[in-house]
């Protein structure tokens, strides 16, 4: 039983082996002459403005998130009703069709109280609140990543 | 050869208790929230195992539901926690001591 | 392929979901003042909701309906009643917040309370156990949110604490369905109890599966010790939403109990009946010792609401139609206690700043006799003296456990009982012996006092003529399966 797991483990080895000689080789072979300019990050060819550490992720992220989640899975209830919809026939459709307009509810709710608005227009009432409280600059408003 | 259904069960047992400890032990209410998804598809292992037994279909439309209430959980859980942490940049439940007798 | 739909019994949740969703809408696309349009929705969708309740009180179709999702036993015409009638007195309340400070105001207040009443009104006649689980999430998350809309930090930090400890609890409940679900191949709750009934041997599954339920149950009843929650909550939530949640959560969550334990897990009820008479010793001791300590008085309310929880359990030990009679009885005159006395503590915190510390309460007497004088009715019927619902239902539990072989447990609730009076005294003694030390004056609102003179008025007719719903409790006891 353990042999059907041969070629994976071949396969494993070989690319670790790839790996890791390709990284050796360069070091070995490649002429090593650091300059301060070679050393910095690299940043789509402007001088580093600062270290990214300690960033913090703009709160809409966190909204587009909810939304994309509560949305994305309420797919889940239309994979079984594709699978069915021929026996289901005329009542199934229906009931899928009353399905997506309570969702559909929601989606005109989330749309008009400003949850879909990106940067650029005027602040959601939401974050308008937020940024009306939270001490420091707007940058502030959001979760410290990791 | 088919793995037994009381190895899944147990599998699943396992990650429930992980879940249970990772609330109890954890102070970040991110992680606690976390952990308390971990118990959720713990259930959802145990659901589909339970059909497999039983032959049925039940079990795994109830893992359906789960998981739908698992996402209207999150995004209520991260709104509340986004709310917290905007009134007091900090998540820390530790932190939470306004309620106290 | 069309299954046998009879919407019928379901009509009283289609309606409450219709009126949530026109709110829901309205609040998104209209402008302007829009809180007596909200009530009115949310007011028609109640009373509408109500009606078709009280239609089910003599339906004759079957016991189940929905695929089995549905029961039409009058154990759920009867709790939906109390849950409609708990969001009516919740909806004053909340509108009568809103008046009184426009700006920390949200429209979402509506829907979000007639939601958490569909979960609500859901969860009592749910028949099967994915419609319990549905129920419960709806009505939770309706809750969390209420909890912390205003925005302040003492609700938000309530939220907080309420969002995590209820999905984790949430959780163990899902794993107790899935537990049922193992050992017995169905959710559907009549279909385990006859599963359960005839089996003999292996039953290691299925009490696993009945101690998470109870945990997973016994958080949102708030019985300790799975009660640490409730304190914090029902003081961070706006008074309105305490109300509402003290009263109408109690009643959903102890219907699912019923039904879940009476019904489905009947077969196995000498193996959890301890389990229930332990919850229920444990609630009544610390809900009432803790209550002593309390110098704020939302929180005095909750850890008395914990100690209640505990004597609506004490009833349920028995596991008959007797105990569950006495249960209902118990949770029917509790919801119109609490609700009555929340609406005080509304009433009285108004003035600019919140006061709910006890000293608030200092001769509430001399600056308004009324108030004072339901507030003092709520509390005697909170402890347990007649002529008040409170001590016919008492006596109603305690009999039932003492009937069931429980004798200790009832000699525990009266020893509970005689000290949390205490409790309840001590700011009677406040209300009508203190001079009051500063010229404070109570919010003269109506709404409020609609749902004060509600809950008085029930309290005092089911303690001075509880025949008059005995006989509805009793049949309502006996379930339909």
């Amino acid at each position: 039983m353990l042999s059907e797991y041969l070629p994976i483990a071949i396969l494993a080895a070989l690319a670790l082996l790839f790996a890791v000689g390709s990284l050796v080789a360069s070091g070995l072979l490649r002429p090593h002459r650091p300059t301060p300019v070679k050393l910095s990050a690299y940043e789509c060819g402007n001088d580093p403005v600062r270290l990214p550490r300690g960033e913090r992720f703009s709160i809409r992220f966190y909204v587009v998130a909810m939304l994309f989640i509560i949305f994305d899975i309420e797919t889940i209830f239309l994979f079984p009703w594709a699978v069915a919809a021929r026996e289901l026939a005329l009542f199934g459709l229906i009931e899928i069709a009353v399905f997506i307009a309570l969702v559909f509810v929601a989606y005109v709710y989330v749309w008009k109280k400003g949850g879909l608005d990106w940067a650029g227009g005027s602040l959601t009432p939401i974050e308008a609140e937020a940024a009306s409280e939270a001490p420091g600059p707007r940058e502030e408003v959001g979760i410290r990543a990791g | 050869m088919r793995t037994p259904i009381a190895w899944f069960v147990m599998l699943s047992g396992i990650l429930f208790a992980l879940g249970s400890l990772g609330v109890l032990i954890r102070r970040n209410a991110l992680l606690i929230f976390m952990s308390v998804e971990l118990q959720l598809n713990a259930v959802n292992l145990a659901l589909v195992a339970f059909a497999r037994m039983h032959n049925a279909l039940d079990g795994q439309v109830l893992a359906f539901f789960s998981m739908v209430v698992a996402a209207a959980e999150v995004v209520v859980g991260l709104a509340i926690i986004v709310a917290v942490y905007r009134r007091r940049q900090t998540v820390d439940v530790d932190d939470a001591r306004e309620l106290r007798w | 392929m069309t299954p046998d739909l009879d919407l019928v019994p379901f009509v009283p949740e289609l309606v409450l979901v219709a009126a949530a969703i026109v709110g829901l809408l309205y609040e998104a696309l209209a402008r302007g003042p829009r809180y007596p349009v909200h009530l009115a929705v949310a007011l028609a969708g109640i009373v509408v909701a109500s009606g078709a309740t009280l239609a089910l009180w003599r339906y004759g179709g079957d016991p189940t309906v929905l695929a089995g999702a549905i029961a039409t036993d009058r154990l759920a015409v009867l709790a939906r009643l109390t849950v409609l009638g708990a969001a009516f007195c919740g909806l004053l309340l909340g509108t009568h917040a809103i008046e009184r400070d426009p700006a920390a105001a949200r429209g979402e207040f509506f829907p979000l309370l007639l939601f958490a009443t569909t979960g609500m009104t859901l969860i009592v006649a749910a028949a099967d156990l994915i419609v319990v689980f549905l129920a419960l999430e709806v009505l939770s998350l309706s809750l969390y949110v209420l909890t912390g809309l205003p925005g302040r930090r003492a609700a938000s930090e309530a939220s907080l604490k309420y969002f995590l400890l209820g999905a984790f609890s949430s959780a163990f409940f899902l794993y107790g369905v899935a537990m049922v679900y193992g050992a017995t191949g169905t959710t559907r709750i009549p279909e385990i109890a006859n599963a359960l009934v005839g089996r003999t041997g292996e039953q290691g599954l299925a009490l696993l599966a009945a101690a998470l339920l109870l945990i997973g149950l016994g958080f949102k009843v708030s019985a300790a010790p799975f009660h640490m929650w409730t304190p914090d909550v029902y003081q961070g939530a706006p008074t309105s939403v305490t109300a509402f949640m003290s009263a109408a959560t109690k009643v959903a969550a102890f219907a699912a109990l019923i039904r879940v334990f009476d019904v489905g897990l009947q077969a196995l009820r000498w193996d959890w009946t301890p389990l229930v008479a332990a919850l229920a010793a444990v609630s009544v001791v610390l809900g009432s010792v803790l209550a002593i300590a309390q110098a704020d008085v939302k929180r005095m309310l909750a850890y008395s609401s914990v100690a209640h929880a505990g004597f609506i359990l004490t009833g349920l030990t028995a596991s008959n139609a007797d105990g569950i009679g006495a249960s209902l009885f118990y949770l029917i005159a509790y919801s119109a206690m609490t609700i009555g006395s929340f609406a005080v503590v509304g009433v009285t915190t108004t003035r600019g700043e919140d006061r709910t510390d006890l000293d608030a309460y200092r001769g509430l007497y001399r600056r308004d006799p009324h108030l004072a004088a339901a507030m003092a009715l709520f509390l005697v019927s909170l402890a347990g003296v007649p002529p008040t619902a409170g001590f016919i239902a008492k006596v109603g539990v305690f009999g039932a456990a003492i009937g069931a072989g429980y004798v200790w447990l009832a000699l525990l609730g009266v020893l509970a009982s005689v000290a949390a009076a205490y409790v309840y005294l001590r700011v009677i003694v406040l209300m009508f012996m203190v001079e009051p030390e500063e010229a404070l004056v109570s919010d003269p609102a109506p709404l409020p006092r609609i749902a004060i003179a509600i809950g008085a008025a029930i309290v005092l007719v089911l303690g001075l003529f509880p025949g008059l719903v005995t006989d509805l409790v009793r049949s309502a006891a006996v379930l339909r399966w």
